[in-house]
Parts: C-alpha cells; structure tokens; sequence
C-alpha cells in the first residue's frame, strides 16, 4: 500500500471515530467545567491522603512488634488478601485452563474436541470477573472465598485462550516428528507441547497473576474480599482521603508486582537470561530508558 | 525386486502411488518401489519438485491422492507399530527450550516404553545416553537445544531416531550443515546402526555425488530438468 492511501485510510478511520463519539455525545459543554471540579474535588476531598489507613485498627488488638504494627492495618491486611486471591485463583485457573487449552488448540486436535473446549473458554471469559464475583457473592455469600472462585473462573477463560495460541503458534516439525514417532496425544502434550511452549506459558501465568492482582483489587468492591472492600466501605462514607490512599498503595504495589513480574518473565524469554529492570524502564519504554541512563553516565 | 530379495517382506511398498497435498496439483508419480531391510536408498532430485513431500507421505503425515503405501507391513491410512518408523524432517522437529536428553529421550520412549506407561524404562534411558554419545554429543546432555549449533542439532535429531531402535528410518538432508568429520561420524553411526539390525534407511538428499556414495540404490525424481521426455513428475531409479 501506498503512503498516500496508508494516509487516506487512516484518516478515514479517524474521521469515522469521531462521526461515532459525536453521535454519542449531546452536550460537549459538559466538558468545558470538568476540570474546575476536579480541582475543587481534589482540593476538598482527596489530597492531602489520609495514612490512618497503614496505622493499626483500633479492634482486634494489635500484638506485634511495635516496628510491625501497619501489619494490623486494614490496608496491609487488605493488601495480603488481595495478592492471596490472585495467587491461589492464578494457580487454581493455569490448572484447569492448561488441559482445556490443550484440548482447544487446532493443531493437536479435531474441530469436535476443539470447538466444545473453545466454548467453554470463551463462556467463563465473556463475563468480566466482577461479574463472577457478584454471581459467587450471592451463591456463597460475601468473603475471599467468593474472590479466588470468581478469579478462577476469569483466569481459566483468559488464560485458556493465551494457552491454546501459544499452543497453536508452535511449529510443525516436532509434531511431525513425534506423530511419525508413534508418541500418544499424551505424551505428545508433556513431552512435546508444554516443553515447547513452556516459556510462553509460564510468561503468561506471571502475566495473569499481575492481572488477576489488579483485579481483586475491584472485586472486593462487590464483598469478595480483599482491599476493594476497605475502599468500597470508605466510598460510601465519602472518605475520599482515605480512598486516595489506597489506591496510592494499590499503585506502589502493582509497579513491585510489575517490577518483578518483568524480572521473572526474564528468566524465560529465548536466551533465558535475566536482566535486571530499572524503575525508569516500568515508566517509560525500554528505548528511552537506556538512553536516559546512558545521559545520566556521560 | 521382490524376487531379488525372496521371502523377506519389504519395509516399504509403494504401488502406483501419486502424492500431493491436493488431486488438482499431483506432485509425482512413484510407479513402484520397494525397499528391504539393510538396504539404504537415496531420494534426490531438484528441489521443490516433492522429495520432503513423498517422505511426509511415507511417514503417514500426508495422506497419498492414490495408489497404496505399505510400511513396516501396514497400508495407509493404518499406521505402523509405535516406535517402527524414525523420522528426521528437514526442520528436526527439536524442543528448543528442553535438553538433548529430553529431546532423545523421546524416540527412546517411543522404541522402549509402552505407550500407557507413564515412566520411562531404565532401556530407554540406556538407549538414549547411547545414542547421544554415538553423535559425539555425551557432554551437552544436558544442554537446552537453542543452545547449540546447527549441526549439533542435526546430530541431536539423529540420536532421537537411533534411540527409538526403529526398522526404518527416514531422514531429510540429514547430513546438511555438518563438516567433514562430524558428517563421516553420523553417516557411520547410522549406517552401522541399519547394517546391525537389518533396518532401511531412506534419506532425501540434495546432494547427489553423496547420495552415490552412501545409497544402495538411488532414486531421482525428476519433474523434466533431468529428462525433458518426461511428461509428468515422476520418480525413476538410477545406478549407482
């Protein structure tokens, strides 16, 4: 194509993107007195943040270590419960999605095996997991319990479909070989596919677990546990302040989470070897960051 | 060239056979050929003319437009024992982030494992570090395969099909990206290994001064580059 018609056509979706948000908007001098009431709200009700929320609750008592006491905070504590339902849901959905996912991949089978296994996969991600939560909360009633069972069910479907294209993507030759080998469709999946595909998988589990992280942190919003719950309960008190400072905590531990989920990917990309991260590198892209590093050495 | 041989049935039996991925483009013709154990035969001809193509078709990986294909006594679509048939495609077909003993072990476990068992037999495990160590390759067991050089990964993918103990094996351009050493020792491994125990060895190879010199008997297939008689892809087997 052309640079002209590369031109025309871009420009041609653009124009049709504005045509589409035009028709959806009836009043863009709504617009015009948004920022005057972020100020004001900022102002009057989110800064300065309020950090009770790391100090300890005044009920149960607190009996660590002075030094440990933000242990009995509802931050901390809303905080480990988070990352607990990501975790255990991350495990739990790699477990059921990696044999579904077999199933659903073209190449390994037909299209009356693979299809039902798309199906399936495609079911428990067409819900966003706040949905699930909601549906888990009025099955089981209201706790992480209801967290990790709405998480496994998104994870299955999410991770599922990364699984089975990284599964499809894999070339022909060691299925070749292992087919003319005689090797079942079994050993063929643990002994060819998931070594193959291994540093995909594993990339994508780590990857899903920083999500499913980002993800409990809403869910509690809806009672299934975590640190949303804390927020959810400050909303509705109209403490704002506190509410920013939760999500200044959520936003320090998902660039950690960040940080060492780029770290341990690392370990599996194709050389297998590890590279440090740079804080700079999880703000801005790795091209810039290098050269701003090298500025700094000059 | 049954009569020739007797009574010993022939590993491989083609009659009449046209292969290609779709009737509309046939790509050769093989009228008949048969191979018997201990016997190695050269496929060469010019390239993109079908050679992979009729290997694939041998090894049941692409069905034949018409006509039978027989291996190790069975007649396609049937497939032949597990473990029977060994198979080195152009492309090795090799797990690049697992070891040479994973990647070996696989045609070991095919050879010497029941296909419901789920641990491997000490056999195979003997068989593998054997193989490895007839390529010369004893001290990268351990290595992953991206690790290694071309040739060392067509050594690899040699040892996986020697592990596997099969009565036939198939290679495509096995010999390619080797130096001189490397080569003569895989040639000999293999060679050895199909005058031992009675196997075939078909191999696919470009390079035609080499395939006299290894084959027993050498099929061309010639699409009318070597020929301009002929009308149609056909393979014709030639002197040594």
């Amino acid at each position: 194509m052309s640079q002209s018609r590369v031109i025309i056509v871009l420009s041609s979706i653009l124009a049709l993107a504005v045509f589409v948000l035009n028709g959806m908007v009836d009043d863009w001098g709504r617009l015009s007195g948004g920022t005057e009431n972020l100020v004001i709200f900022i102002q009057e009700s989110l800064w300065p943040p309020d950090w009770s929320v790391i100090e300890p609750q005044a009920y149960p008592v607190c009996t660590v270590y002075p030094a440990f006491d933000f242990t009995c905070s509802t931050a901390w504590i809303g905080m480990i419960e988070t990352i607990k339902i990501a975790f255990v849901s991350t495990v739990l959905g790699m477990l059921i999605s990696l044999p579904v996912s077999l199933l659903a991949a073209r190449n390994l089978n037909p299209s009356w095996i693979s299809y039902p296994a798309r199906f399936f996969l495609a079911a428990s991600r067409s819900l966003p997991s706040i949905i699930w939560a909601i549906f888990f909360v009025i099955l089981i009633g209201f706790g992480p319990l209801s967290g990790v069972l709405a998480m496994t069910v998104y994870t299955v479907g999410y991770l599922g479909k990364l699984q089975y294209e990284a599964i499809e993507g894999l070339t022909k030759p060691p299925l070749d070989a292992s087919q003319a080998m005689g090797l079942s469709k079994t050993e063929t999946a643990i002994g060819v596919v998931i070594p193959e595909c291994a540093n995909d998988l594993i990339s994508q589990a780590i990857f899903m677990f920083e999500y499913n992280f980002r993800h409990g942190t809403v869910i509690g919003i809806v009672g299934a546990g975590g640190i949303g719950y804390y927020i959810n309960l400050y909303l509705k008190f109209l403490q704002y302040d506190k509410v920013i400072a939760y999500l200044i905590i959520i936003f320090v531990v998902v660039i950690l989470i960040d940080m060492i989920s780029i770290y341990a990917r690392s370990f599996f990309n194709e050389e297998g070897d590890a590279k440090a991260p740079s804080w700079m590198g999880v703000f801005v892209p790795e091209i810039i960051s290098s050269r701003l590093r090298r500025l700094r050495w000059e | 060239m049954s009569d020739e041989k007797g009574t010993i049935p022939a590993i491989i039996r083609l009659q009449d056979v046209v292969i290609g991925y779709s009737s509309a483009n046939p790509l050769v013709r093989i009228p008949n050929l048969e191979i018997f154990p201990g016997e190695i035969v050269a496929i060469a001809g010019p390239s993109g003319v079908g050679k992979t193509t009729l290997l694939r078709t041998i090894a049941g990986l692409v069905r034949p437009i018409s006509g039978i294909v027989e291996v190790c006594g069975e007649i396609s679509p049937s497939r032949p024992k597990r473990g029977e048939l060994g198979y080195v495609p152009q492309r090795l077909g090799l797990i690049r982030h697992a070891s040479v003993l994973h990647n070996v072990m696989l045609g070991a476990n095919a050879g010497h494992k029941p296909r419901w068992s789920p641990i491997p037999s000490s056999m195979a495990k003997d068989r593998a570090i054997q193989a490895i160590s007839s390529m010369g390759l004893s001290e990268k067991t351990k290595e992953p395969i991206r690790r290694l050089s071309g040739g060392q990964q067509r050594r690899v993918a040699t040892a996986r099909t020697l592990a596997q103990s099969p009565s036939l094996i198939m290679a495509d351009e096995f010999l390619s990206e080797l130096d001189d050493e490397t080569m003569s020792t895989v040639l000999s491994a293999v060679t050895n290994y199909i005058r031992e125990n009675n196997a075939a060895l078909l191999v696919v190879e470009h390079d035609v001064s080499r395939a006299r010199k290894m084959a027993d008997r050498m099929l061309v297939i010639d699409d009318g580059r070597v020929n301009p008689f002929i009308t149609e892809t056909t393979a014709v087997e030639v002197k040594v």
